[in-house]
């Protein structure tokens, strides 16, 4: 699910950037604000290795590939890190193996980007359903579960948005409204699967390294 | 993962390759977007034209962009494939349910026309510039110093972390792991294995990261004067022809589409 080079028009490749920027910025600022930094860019670093690693295995069935996006999980481990991590991840999938762009890698960072940091702020929400338990596995699972799903899912919904958006010429309407609705349903099957792999990777984790996740 | 070899730098002495990675950087991005923003098919040739003589001047041997190219190549042509049959009205040629209409043609090599040339001009940057060089000139145009220790370090461990997890799948499969059908039946169980596998890469790399850091941190890491950071290096001459040719390039092909958008 990435948008290559020379598809999208100028104008939006500019407005990826800028949006790109921003959340960079406020990324930067928010991680500022937790206090030294040094200690967590290692981490942060070779997480970013680890999980670039694991998500380049994929099978390109255009407009999308089937492979795990793990955006939610990137957001639910790393948290305010995620952003730039996506974004440094990104730039590396577009030298490495040409997956993505340069000129679309606002774009492209933007689209996977804000939902990793919304479901790293979904996945904080258990803090509030239960104050003195927050690691409990269920509860750990559920939200997990929903930040996986929503990291992929508002992905998807943003990617179709551009490509539709920009791409087609002259396609009829009806066409097109088939689809989106042929592409939106094909991709709630896999946000259900990369929720029930974030839910369950996160109660590994918490088995078995729960610092990695109490860290913030 | 695909381990192509990572540092795509071919070693030259090209203008390109001394052309100051500052003022290169600068140039080849802005006129990658100006590409970006052609829309009017008679500019397709001048766009093809420039890319390939920037190609000719930077010296890179053909079979370097022929390699790059191709799993990308393939991934637009896939994309892009539907279209001269699923779009417009005027149709060109007739064979049964499917019809080869001129819009969608038009547009498909335009999009195509556009993506090898963007795609070029990155990889002559690329291919020019040594990585580290590259990221220098970025920080020198501000990116911040976070993300580009991040960079580095992501750099510095990605074939680490990619052949450790190449032999902890290596060992799955040694203990039986997707040895009962070919194609992985996708159950719960199958899933909390790969959660595990995943999981557990994440931990080694948490792990060895607090050892990295402290390592770093022996070394004096974080306690760099913004005045330790390179001076930066004169612009000479050719560098500065060299730029402005590829900023007024740019400039001319951004007036041009939009005085067709105003016609």
């Amino acid at each position: 699910m990435h948008i290559p080079d020379g598809i999208v028009p100028a104008q939006v490749c500019l407005a990826g950037y800028g949006l790109t920027g921003f959340f960079t910025w406020y990324s930067l600022r928010q991680i500022d604000k937790q206090g030294n930094p040094g200690p967590q860019i290692p981490k942060a670093s070779l997480l970013t290795a680890a999980f670039f690693v694991a998500s380049s295995i994929y099978i390109p069935i255009p407009p999308a590939s089937v492979h795990l996006l793990l955006n939610g999980l990137l957001g639910v481990v790393l948290g305010y890190f995620s952003f730039p991590a996506i974004v440094i991840g990104l730039f590396f999938q577009a030298l490495i193996v040409g997956h993505g762009g340069l000129t679309t890698l606002g774009v492209n960072a933007t689209m996977m980007g804000v939902p990793a940091l919304l479901s790293y702020h979904i996945f904080q929400l258990r803090f509030l359903v239960d104050r003195k338990n927050p690691q409990r596995p269920v509860l750990l699972g559920i939200f997990a579960f929903l930040g996986g799903f929503i990291g992929l899912a508002l992905s998807a919904l943003i990617f179709m948005g551009i490509v539709i958006a920009t791409v087609p010429a002259d396609f009829n309407a009806g066409t097109e409204q088939t689809a989106i609705v042929t592409l939106t349903l094909m991709h709630i099957p896999l946000a259900i699967l990369e929720g029930g792999f974030t839910a369950m990777l996160v109660i590994f984790l918490q088995r078995v390294k729960p610092e990695l996740l109490t860290g913030r | 993962m695909a381990t192509a070899s990572f540092e795509t730098y071919i070693d030259g002495r090209s203008r390109i390759h001394s052309w100051t990675p500052r003022l290169k950087l600068i140039s080849l991005v802005l006129l990658m977007f100006a590409f970006a923003a052609i829309k009017h098919l008679s500019l397709v040739i001048p766009m093809l034209g420039v890319t390939a003589m920037m190609y000719a001047l930077s010296g890179l041997p053909l079979s370097f962009l022929l390699k790059r190219l191709r799993y990308p190549g393939l991934f637009i042509l896939m994309v892009v494939l539907v279209l001269p049959f699923g779009s417009g009205e005027t149709v060109l040629a007739q064979w049964g349910p499917l019809a080869l209409r001129q819009e969608g043609l038009m547009t498909m090599v335009l999009v195509v026309a556009r993506f090898v040339s963007i795609l070029t001009l990155g990889f002559i940057l690329l291919g020019t510039t040594p990585f580290l060089t590259l990221l220098r000139a970025m920080r020198s145009l501000g990116l911040p110093t976070l993300l580009a220790d991040m960079t580095l370090l992501t750099y510095r461990y990605l074939f680490e972390t990619a052949d450790m997890l190449s032999t902890m799948q290596r060992s799955m499969h040694l203990r039986g792991f997707g040895h009962r059908n070919r194609w992985l039946r996708l159950n719960g169980r199958t899933l909390s294995q790969l959660a595990g596998l995943l999981g557990t890469l994440l931990i080694r790399s948490y792990e060895r990261s607090e050892r990295v850091y402290k390592a770093m941190l022996l070394r004096g890491y974080g306690q760099l004067q913004s005045s330790q950071l390179a001076a930066h290096q004169p612009a000479d001459r050719t560098s500065l022809v060299l730029t402005s040719l590829c900023v007024m390039a740019a400039i001319g092909f951004v007036i041009t589409e939009l005085t067709f958008l105003l016609k």
